[in-house]
């Protein structure tokens, strides 16, 4: 199996409309602080043709990550074991030593493609912890699970955002995927603290984290759109978790709006920048 | 799902999906903001939406904006799709229009020929190449076809639907298609007569060589001498060798 410290430093989400620029400057030092790449399972598994031979360019020049979006670990219809099975034999094939998912769930007996909010009940740290721990049982390794951004408060839940995620990594034994746009969204949208919540987060257990821009509608909204350059506050949380908790490798995400790969490089160093300036994150050092 | 027996935020989500599937129909639950819930409605749909209408822009733009919408809105209601990959939301799609009625009569054709483009372009199989002999005589060996390649027959004109080209009517002879990956990975397409896709049909299993193709050919269409339709069938070898859709022969 392929090992985690292979992931360190910066990287870049994949996608599709970065591969030619990845091609043309391959090697090259412009990209140099890429140290690995991102992309969602569900996006690559069986795929043939010409994105199949995209994939494997990129796969013999990279370490990857895979970073699920379908999983829908906290959904009420059961886990879909055949898929990750399949995941399993993705993860092998291209060694990819790190499955990340969110916290969250979207389907509801069929796929709704999309990353809802779980209540924060204790039944549901239980529900969710159980289905991690056997997603890990299937893939015979251990899976990061992500703070998700939302917009929407359920009325019945019995506790706040982190005590939640707190409870369901200890129930799940799993490793944290720190998104810290995730924490800066959901403290627009819910009023509170970012850096309390930092404060609060098992850093032990991170292993990766994202960085992202996202979409100010309103004072008091955010939309989670990956589809902007990462502001400062975003960028002071993250400075703040490499002190807090030494540095763990960090991906820049951009799904839409997306720049020429030579402006996203700016962000990428930066995060490189910052990582050089602090230790590494010693749970992360650790790791296997 | 039904929610009579399940935990509290369960029945909860459930409440919250059958509102973000239907939200005319069912209500959202209770006491959750509805300024909030509505950016909910508006941004799940609107993404399922994108990843529906990216596979079937003729079909979009065909039907018009609203009565598409309309559609799209019905099959996030009533389709459960159970593949994971977003790359199948399309073929879901397909399965839906399957149960759906009250579609304008070209539109299962038209959905089906807009996705099979897709379905070839990402389709996992290959050929080993150096199984394949570039310049092997296409009559006496067998010849290889591009590994992703569809023969498709469609009742429908379905290449030259637009909005102003509606057909409400069959054809009377049904359209014959080819269309297939080639060697850099492009998917095409082309108009066959009946008798190159009977060909291409019998050449797909991949165990005749194109005298044998040709001689069956010439039987099943009651063409007595076998000369007449290899003088015929040569030239259309080599012109679907040319355009690559032969690939080869088989190196036995």
């Amino acid at each position: 199996m392929a090992q985690l410290s292979e992931i360190r430093g910066a990287g870049l989400g994949l996608k599709r409309e970065l591969i030619a620029q990845l091609q043309a400057e391959s090697g090259k030092d412009s990209i140099g602080a890429i140290s690995f790449l991102e992309i969602a399972p569900e996006n690559w598994i069986g795929a043939g043709g010409r994105i199949g031979k995209q994939l494997a360019w990129l796969t013999e020049r990279y370490p990857i990550v895979a970073h699920g979006l379908c999983l829908s670990l906290g959904a009420p219809d059961a886990l879909n074991e055949v898929f990750i099975q399949r995941v399993k034999e993705f993860l092998d094939q291209y060694r990819i030593p790190l499955y990340t998912e969110h916290l969250s769930y979207g389907s509801d007996g069929g796929y709704l493609y999309d990353l809802l909010p779980i209540p924060f009940t204790e039944e549901a740290v239980y529900y969710v912890a159980k289905r991690i721990r056997r997603t890990q049982d299937i893939l015979g390794r251990r899976i990061a699970v992500e703070n998700a951004s939302y917009y929407l408060a359920a009325p019945i839940s019995e506790m706040d955002e982190l005590t939640f995620l707190r409870a369901v990594l200890e129930e799940a034994d799993c490793w944290l995927h720190l998104d810290v746009n995730n924490i800066y969204v959901n403290s627009v949208n819910f009023g509170f603290d970012p850096h309390e919540f930092l404060r609060g987060i098992p850093g032990e257990r991170i292993v990766y984290a994202h960085i992202a821009g996202h979409d100010q509608e309103a004072p008091d909204l955010i939309i989670d759109t990956h589809g902007q350059d990462v502001i400062d506050p975003v960028w002071g949380l993250l400075d703040e978790a490499y002190r807090l908790f030494g540095t763990f490798p960090t991906l820049l995400e951009r799904d839409i709006n997306i720049p020429p790969l030579s402006k996203l490089m700016q962000e990428v160093n930066r995060i490189a920048e910052m990582q050089a300036s602090y230790m590494p994150n010693h749970r992360y050092a650790n790791a296997r | 799902m039904m929610a009579a027996d399940l935990p509290a935020f369960q029945q909860y989500q459930l409440q919250f999906t059958s509102h973000l599937r239907n939200p005319k129909q069912n209500p959202r639950p209770a006491k959750v903001s509805a300024k909030r819930m509505r950016l909910y409605t508006q941004i799940v749909f609107h993404n399922w939406e994108s990843s529906v209408s990216a596979c079937f822009p003729v079909a979009k733009k065909t039907l018009g904006i609203r009565a598409w919408e309309k559609l799209v809105r019905r099959f996030f209601i009533h389709h459960q799709s159970h593949s994971p990959l977003f790359r199948q939301i399309p073929e879901e799609f397909l399965r839906f229009l399957e149960t759906a009625d009250d579609l304008p009569p070209y539109l299962k054709s038209l959905a089906h020929y807009e996705w099979i483009e897709l379905a070839l372009s990402v389709a996992d199989v290959s050929i080993d190449m150096q199984s394949v002999n570039d310049d092997g005589d296409l009559l006496q060996a067998v010849p290889v076809l591009a590994p992703a390649l569809a023969l498709l027959s469609y009742d429908y004109p379905v290449q030259r639907i637009s909005p102003r080209f509606k057909p409400m009517q069959p054809l009377a002879q049904p359209v014959n298609l080819l269309v297939f990956r080639d060697i850099q990975d492009d998917v095409k397409f082309m108009e066959l007569n009946a008798v190159t896709a009977r060909l291409l049909g019998l050449l797909q299993a991949g165990s005749m060589s194109g005298r044998q193709a040709l001689e069956q050919l010439a039987a099943e269409i009651g063409q007595s001498s076998p000369e007449a339709i290899i003088q015929f069938g040569l030239p259309l070898l080599l012109d679907l060798k040319a355009q690559g859709v032969i690939l080869g022969t088989a190196i036995i």
